[in-house]
């Protein structure tokens, strides 16, 4: 019987292993510069949220927060809405060539976005996109846009076909039975995607990287880069930045973790 | 979408409207960059000057004569040997040590998981700091009375590459976690019974029960963990950069330089359609393990 307190000690040790680095960044950002000196497990005896005015204003990140949370809002919202449309497509309307669309699609699953940077800059550069927030969520939207499709795709397959021809026989449109027959009922699918893709794009550096040049376009994975190498010995401000960058996916985390669960299985792949 | 449903129009237009932005979007940004990279690899193209002049193979010549590209192209495999080894030996055994558990398991599953989701660029900039030569690692170190081992340990060549190793494995292990965690649930538990009627210790189960039935989902685990930390850029650039020297120079940081910063589109492009084709083949094999699974 002493072996599941064993087992509980351990899993326990790892546990807090695993949370330590989170638990002492968010540490270092709390404290008063002069605290600096006690080791870094020390928990903040006075806390201070000046690191976090700091960084928000002269810093910039309320600007590269707003340029974050615009791109990974937009990238979220039109991925349901396109994504769910081609797999509506592919599970309920009838059309020549759709083995040909299914394997074109699944090519997107094993494209590494790192292998295609360098083509798709100047792609993204030839329609004039470079330093525009477009630019950087066309590209978001193409590189993941077949994870998602084959998401709607399989949870559309195990909605009842009954449903949808009894919606065409009462002569509702293809728009109409997507709209008020399938998608209120593909929550689920739609919930996955949008935590999904925001996270991905709230977290993605490179494409970023490339595509935003202009301060003024970047988002928290630039910012905090930049930062990063401006200001190497600037710990609580990195910290502070870091806490910043992390606090909403952690919060969405928190809030949805079995979506997460489900999702980030399901779209594994990317 | 106003058309009259049953018209011959509307049967032709509506596969084409339901699929058109996302197919336009997907061709004009995904496949095309993709061909455009195998091309690239055929041309010494700078980036930047209207002429395109094709080389043939040059660049993939060039490319097996390159002590750089083969110190990369060796620390990408050394980089993602340790990554598969932590994510699957840990990572399955973490799986089976959380399946047995009842109490606090959601609070011990959230700790492993969370990392999952925060950025490569905060990973770089947490580990960064605590890595630093008067970082937390050797504070602890020297603490617990190990002081002999600490190390700057971002900058020493013979372990800069398994540090970032580490901390890459810090922030995924949670998915390979979930992942066996949905494997183990689906084992039979007549088979455990079965086992500890046959006087199976707890050990002996994992091993003859256990193992075996997990064989499949392993084969995902694995084949998941070689294609993402094949494809990892973010946390090395924002650390190391491939430094110190080339000791941590991979794949994805090499093809950077070249191409993005040193304007050379064609020699970039090779490397990455050398990274594009080990990812893909390991992504096909990966989705016909999956397949196999469903059927």
């Amino acid at each position: 019987m002493y072996g599941r307190w064993i087992l509980l000690f351990v899993l326990g040790v790892i546990a807090v292993l695993m949370a330590s680095p989170l638990i002492l960044t968010l540490f270092t950002s709390l404290k008063p510069t002069t605290e600096l000196v006690n080791p870094a497990w020390y928990p903040p005896l006075s806390v201070t949220f000046e690191h976090y005015i700091r960084v928000w204003t002269d810093g910039g990140f309320s600007r590269y927060f707003f340029n974050t949370l615009l791109i990974s809002v937009i990238d979220a919202v039109v991925m349901i809405v396109i994504a769910s449309l081609a797999a509506y497509a592919m599970v309920f309307i009838d059309f020549r060539g759709k083995l040909a669309l299914q394997i074109l699609f699944l090519v997107g699953l094993m494209i590494p976005v790192t292998a295609i940077v360098l083509p798709l800059f100047q792609i993204v550069r030839s329609f004039g996109l470079l330093n525009t927030h477009f630019g950087v969520i066309v590209a978001d939207l193409a590189l993941a846009v077949s994870v998602f499709v084959f998401m709607f795709t399989s949870y559309f397959v195990g909605v009842p076909k009954a449903l949808h021809e009894a919606a065409r026989i009462d002569g509702a449109t293809e728009f109409q039975i997507y709209r008020r027959v399938i998608m209120p009922i593909a929550m689920p699918a739609v919930v996955t995607t949008a935590l999904l893709e925001f996270l991905w794009s709230w977290n993605d550096l490179l494409l970023r990287l490339l595509l935003l040049t202009q301060d003024e376009m970047r988002t928290l994975s630039v910012g905090l880069l930049n930062f990063q190498g401006t200001m190497t010995r600037d710990v609580t401000g990195l910290s502070s930045g870091t806490v910043i960058m992390a606090i909403p996916v952690v919060i969405l985390f928190l809030f949805f973790q079995r979506h997460f669960v489900r999702g980030m299985t399901a779209g594994a792949v990317k | 979408m106003f058309l009259d449903p049953d018209s011959k129009w509307a049967h032709r237009l509506n596969p084409v409207l339901f699929l058109l932005p996302a197919l336009t979007i997907y061709i004009v940004f995904a496949i095309y960059p993709t061909l455009s990279v195998i091309e690239y690899s055929f041309t010494s193209w700078d980036g930047i000057s209207p002429e395109r002049e094709y080389v043939g193979l040059a660049n993939y010549t060039r490319l097996f004569t390159d002590k750089i590209f083969w110190e990369a192209f060796r620390n990408t495999f050394v980089w993602s040997g340790v990554i598969i080894v932590i994510n699957v030996g840990l990572g399955l055994v973490i799986a089976a040590m959380l399946a047995r558990v009842w109490k606090a398991r959601l609070l011990i599953q959230t700790c492993i998981v969370l990392p999952v989701v925060i950025s490569p660029m905060a990973v770089a900039t947490i580990w960064r700091w605590m890595y630093q030569p008067s970082g937390v690692i050797n504070q602890m170190l020297e603490t617990i009375g190990l002081g002999g081992l600490a190390t700057p340990w971002l900058g020493s060549p013979d372990v800069v590459l398994y540090a970032l190793a580490l901390a890459h494995s810090w922030s995924t292990i949670g998915l390979s976690v979930i992942i066996f965690l949905a494997g183990l649930q689906a084992v039979d538990e007549d088979l455990y019974e079965a086992a500890k009627v046959d006087g199976a210790t707890p050990v002996q189960a994992f091993r003859y029960v256990t193992l075996p039935a997990l064989r499949p989902v392993t084969a995902v685990v694995f084949i998941l963990t070689l294609t993402q930390s094949f494809k990892v850029f973010d946390l090395v650039w924002a650390t190391t950069k491939g430094g110190p020297i080339r000791f941590s120079e991979i794949l994805s940081t090499y093809m950077y330089k070249r191409g993005a910063l040193e304007n050379q589109y064609g020699y970039g492009s090779a490397i990455g359609v050398s990274l594009l084709v080990i990812v893909s083949a390991a992504t096909v094999i990966y989705m016909q393990i999956q397949n196999r699974e469903d059927r």
